[in-house]
């Protein structure tokens, strides 16, 4: 069921067990693209799996390899016992959820309407020359590309806060990502991956509900996912992680 | 990973990289411009030339995207740049800057 069809096993020690598979030690590589899908989708199916088998798991990143033996895995829980149970106790009963928010692109050049040095400027350049008028009308498009952007800003914080009041952790994303196609024409405000636990997740839910239900605004709500963006530097210290 | 060059690809990749560029030049010209018309030292008919001859520019700018089918890779060339940029100041300046900033405006309130 594992990569390439390999043997998936654990190997125990104590009360915790590591989820893996033999393989040779270095980086797997490949030109083919569905070949390199099938492989995090395999990498994605163990660990559901081993999900729904064990409840908490932590899941590292496809290519974690140890060079060694089994032995050399336990060797390695035993050191991180102490971390990776602190680890599997913040993750109990959690899962990882994506919230994004994005507003129409025009949305915030409503506000400034009312804005009198942008009323003038249209006034101004209603009367002027062609070539003073384009100056102007950049000079205009300046201006309210700087509106929208601290508007969206204050949007921003008021959400991230909310929000994070909702879950257990969050991590901030980069909002320049490409706006997946049912949103497109949009711009992202907010990109966040949500760390939240199953019984309080209804929470988060029904506040991005009425997020969505805002004029101008719209929320891409996904998981759960495995915690990836919550693990940390684990498996990936100490060179455990062949390059 | 190495880069593969595809003889199709090539002429409207690099066309697109140098309007890419020029018009963020013309950009950058721009915002000099109006910041020349606010100084108020430009006369009328100067701030009117300045503005002709940027307009020309964008316009044949526009042409020339319009005539190759550019319109979409200049867009996404820009749209990495961008991103490089602001990825690389963002890394620079300071990775945990929105974090902190959020952290901030909850003590205040």
């Amino acid at each position: 069921m594992g990569i390439e069809d390999s043997h998936v096993y654990t190997v125990a020690f104590n009360d915790i067990s590591a989820v893996v598979h033999c393989c040779e030690a270095k980086p797997y590589k490949t030109e083919d693209k569905e070949k390199a899908g099938e492989w995090i989708l395999t990498h994605q199916y163990v660990i559901d799996l081993a999900t729904k088998e064990f409840g908490t798991v932590i899941p590292l990143t496809f290519d974690t390899i140890f060079k060694g033996d089994d032995e050399t895995v336990q060797q390695w829980l035993r050191e991180e016992h102490r971390e990776l149970k602190t680890m599997l106790e913040k993750l109990d009963g959690k899962a990882e959820y994506g919230v994004q928010i994005f507003v129409e692109n025009d949305f915030v050049e409503k506000a400034p309407e009312e804005n009198e040095e942008i009323w003038k400027l249209k006034k101004e350049i209603e009367n002027k020359p062609k070539g003073a008028a384009y100056l102007l009308q950049k000079k205009l498009e300046r201006k309210l590309e700087l509106e929208r952007k601290v508007l969206a800003d204050k949007h921003t914080k008021n959400l991230y806060n909310e929000i994070k009041k909702l879950v257990d952790d969050v991590k901030l994303d980069s909002t320049k990502k490409e706006v997946p196609e049912k949103w497109k024409g949009k711009r992202m405000i907010l990109n966040l991956a949500c760390l939240a636990h199953k019984d309080k997740i209804q929470n988060l839910g029904n506040m991005l509900g009425e997020v969505d239900k805002r004029e101008g605004f719209a929320v891409r709500f996904t998981g759960p996912w495995p915690p990836y963006s919550f693990v940390g530097e684990i498996g990936r210290s100490k060179g455990e992680k062949v390059k | 990973m190495p880069i593969k060059i595809d003889e199709d690809n090539l002429k409207s990749g690099l066309l697109g990289l140098v309007v890419a560029l020029v018009e963020i030049i013309q950009d950058v010209l721009e915002r000099e411009a109006i910041r020349r018309m606010e100084s108020g030292r430009l006369k009328d008919e100067e701030v009117d030339r300045l503005g002709n001859g940027l307009m020309e520019l964008r316009a044949a700018l526009e042409h020339i995207k319009r005539e190759n089918h550019l319109e979409k890779i200049v867009g996404s060339v820009r749209c990495d740049l961008d991103k490089l940029v602001e990825e690389t100041i963002d890394i620079m300046a300071n990775p945990e800057r929105w974090e902190r900033e959020m952290e901030k405006t909850e003590v205040r309130q």
